[in-house]
């Protein structure tokens, strides 16, 4: 089976879905659309407007793509359902609909946790949900659906759905599954498998020909290879693999909610050009908890950057800082200045004989970091140190948020499936 | 003799909340196994603290992955409480395995 990724974070290349299922054969394309930053700023949307609060991306590249998937046989799988799920769903059978196609469009929920997020030591949460793993997308697709959006589940959820489905594991068949969440997390990240952000870059060819999208054949077995559609650019090869395996792991074992993968057990080999054979994983019973994501409002930020040219840059950054620090009232819970560069002696051009001084202030409160900050930066520019420039005009405060990992025993989230007619059916 | 870790060594970062995490291991290419040998004797937390020193303070923590050649470094509270409160350059850790591969370190000269 071809399981494809045409997204690797919300705002990736827009074009890569039609890329994709234009480019060869697949039969499942899968998008991850969720990073824990992601879930706030859906948070935010929500919040706005009850209707949001998904990757509206993924609209928009239905909107293009949803006629061309279904007459390639392509199911779509993605997580773009963000904090909505249900209303990403709905949203998709309108543009079905007023494309004139007849399109099965099913969803996974259960993951938010917010309206219970009291009673499991949840407060203050702006957002809560709960990672889940592939077997509600499996039902989905078993059941006829030809697009499947999920809420937070893992990433390589994505790819284990889809292989649960096509080859009947069970919950205990934990090398498979180990497998899969392998190749999942191979392609998660889209073009950082296929040599994006990649220290070997000096050795791949570096054409402007945008890199193409990773895609793994998996096998009954879990193992798998990964590889692009050909024609495309970039690299696949097992320095492209092990750059994405060998990071966000945290640990030799990499524990997701349908298996815990022992990291140690995979191999790595070249299959061919742009072909990567991932053999060997071993898998064991998944963690008895649930690991939660949770965003809380942290407090608000600002920002101001000062231009420092030429001779005597410590003295005048250090006079700056003097000036801007007694006048600020109140005071910012946090104030921080970071020096960056030093001038490059008798430069030839100006901006070489420049540095940047950054003052960056937090605080629970919106008031002291806003005009009340960035107003007293400007008020200094001509009575400050000589050659005072900033590099972007004083803005207002800005909220920001606090990630947090939390854990709940798995009895407390109920996943559920809901089919295009409306059913329901609780995960088990 | 000294030279930058990068010099055969790949790396990958980036953040997971307030933590950073970097992949470092040895590319493809030949006495793959004596340089893998060495990366994974020269990493320890200590090593890393040596790297950066705005983790002096810090837990490091180092899993050795010698069938991927190479090790997997978490530097626990680097970014703060995270990607959106971090006050710090960079604040998602991206560039900090270019950093680390850009710093000189003592290096056997048959490895290079």
């Amino acid at each position: 089976m071809r399981i494809g990724n045409c997204s690797g974070f919300y705002g990736d290349r827009l074009s890569a879905m039609r890329e994709m299922l234009e480019g060869g054969p697949l039969d499942v394309l899968t998008g991850d659309y969720l990073a824990e930053l992601t879930m706030l700023i859906l948070g935010r949307d929500r919040m706005r407007d009850q209707s949001l609060g998904y990757a509206k991306t993924f609209v928009r590249q239905a909107e293009d793509c949803l006629g061309l998937a279904l007459e390639r046989g392509v199911r779509l799988v993605a997580n773009a359902g963000g904090l909505n799920p249900a209303g990403l769903a709905a949203r998709l059978r309108d543009v079905a609909a007023a494309l004139g196609l007849s399109v099965s469009v099913a969803h996974v929920e259960g993951d938010d946790l917010m309206p219970r997020a009291a009673s499991l030591g949840l407060d203050g949460a702006l957002t809560a949900n709960a990672y889940l793993g592939g077997f509600g997308i499996a039902r989905a697709l078993a059941r006829g659906a030809d697009v499947v959006v999920t809420g937070r589940v893992t990433d390589a959820s994505l790819v284990v759905g889809p292989c649960v489905w096509r080859f009947g594991w069970g919950r205990d068949s934990y090398d498979q599954l180990a497998g899969a969440v392998v190749a999942g997390h191979v392609i998660e990240c889209g073009t950082q498998a296929t040599g994006g952000n990649f220290s070997g870059f000096l050795s791949m060819p570096r054409s402007s020909e945008p890199l193409g999208f990773p895609l793994v054949e998996m096998s009954a077995d879990g193992s798998s290879v990964v590889t692009k559609h050909d024609g495309t650019g970039g690299l696949v090869s097992v320095d492209t693999v092990t750059a994405q395996l060998m990071y966000e792991v945290q640990s030799t074992t990499y524990l997701n909610p349908d298996v815990s993968v022992d990291l140690a057990s995979i191999s790595l080999s070249e299959d061919g050009p742009d072909r990567v054979r991932v053999s060997g994983v071993r898998g064991s019973a998944p963690p008895s908890a649930l690991k939660v994501c949770v965003n809380e409002l942290g407090g608000f930020r600002n920002q101001l950057e000062f231009v420092l040219t030429g001779l005597d840059v410590e003295a005048k950054a250090d006079w700056l800082r003097a000036q801007l620090e007694a006048r600020l009232d109140p005071r910012p819970a946090v104030v921080d200045w970071t020096l960056s560069g030093r001038p490059v002696v008798d430069a030839a051009s100006e901006e070489e004989a420049s540095c940047l001084l950054r003052c960056t202030v937090q605080d629970p409160s919106g008031d002291a970091v806003g005009r009340a900050f960035s107003g007293v930066g400007v008020e200094l520019a001509l009575a400050s140190y000589p050659g005072f420039t900033l590099t972007a005009p004083p803005a207002r405060e800005s909220p920001y948020g606090i990630y947090r990992p939390a854990y709940v025993p798995r009895d407390v989230v109920e996943e559920v499936v809901v089919f295009d007619d409306g059913r329901r059916e609780v995960v088990v | 003799m000294k030279a930058p870790l990068g010099t055969f060594v790949h790396a990958r970062s980036g953040d997971k909340g307030g933590d950073a995490n970097v992949g470092l291991w040895v590319r493809q290419g030949p006495r793959r196994d004596d340089r893998v040998a060495w990366l994974l004797w020269l990493v320890t937390p200590a090593f890393v603290r040596s790297l950066v020193p705005e983790a002096q303070s810090l837990e490091v923590e180092v899993f050795a992955l010698p069938n991927l050649g190479g090790v997997n470094v978490v530097l626990h509270g680097l970014l703060g409480e995270g990607v959106a409160a971090s006050t710090r350059f960079d604040p998602q850790a991206k560039a900090l395995g270019e950093w680390l591969r850009s710093r000189l370190v003592e290096i056997p000269e048959e490895l290079v």
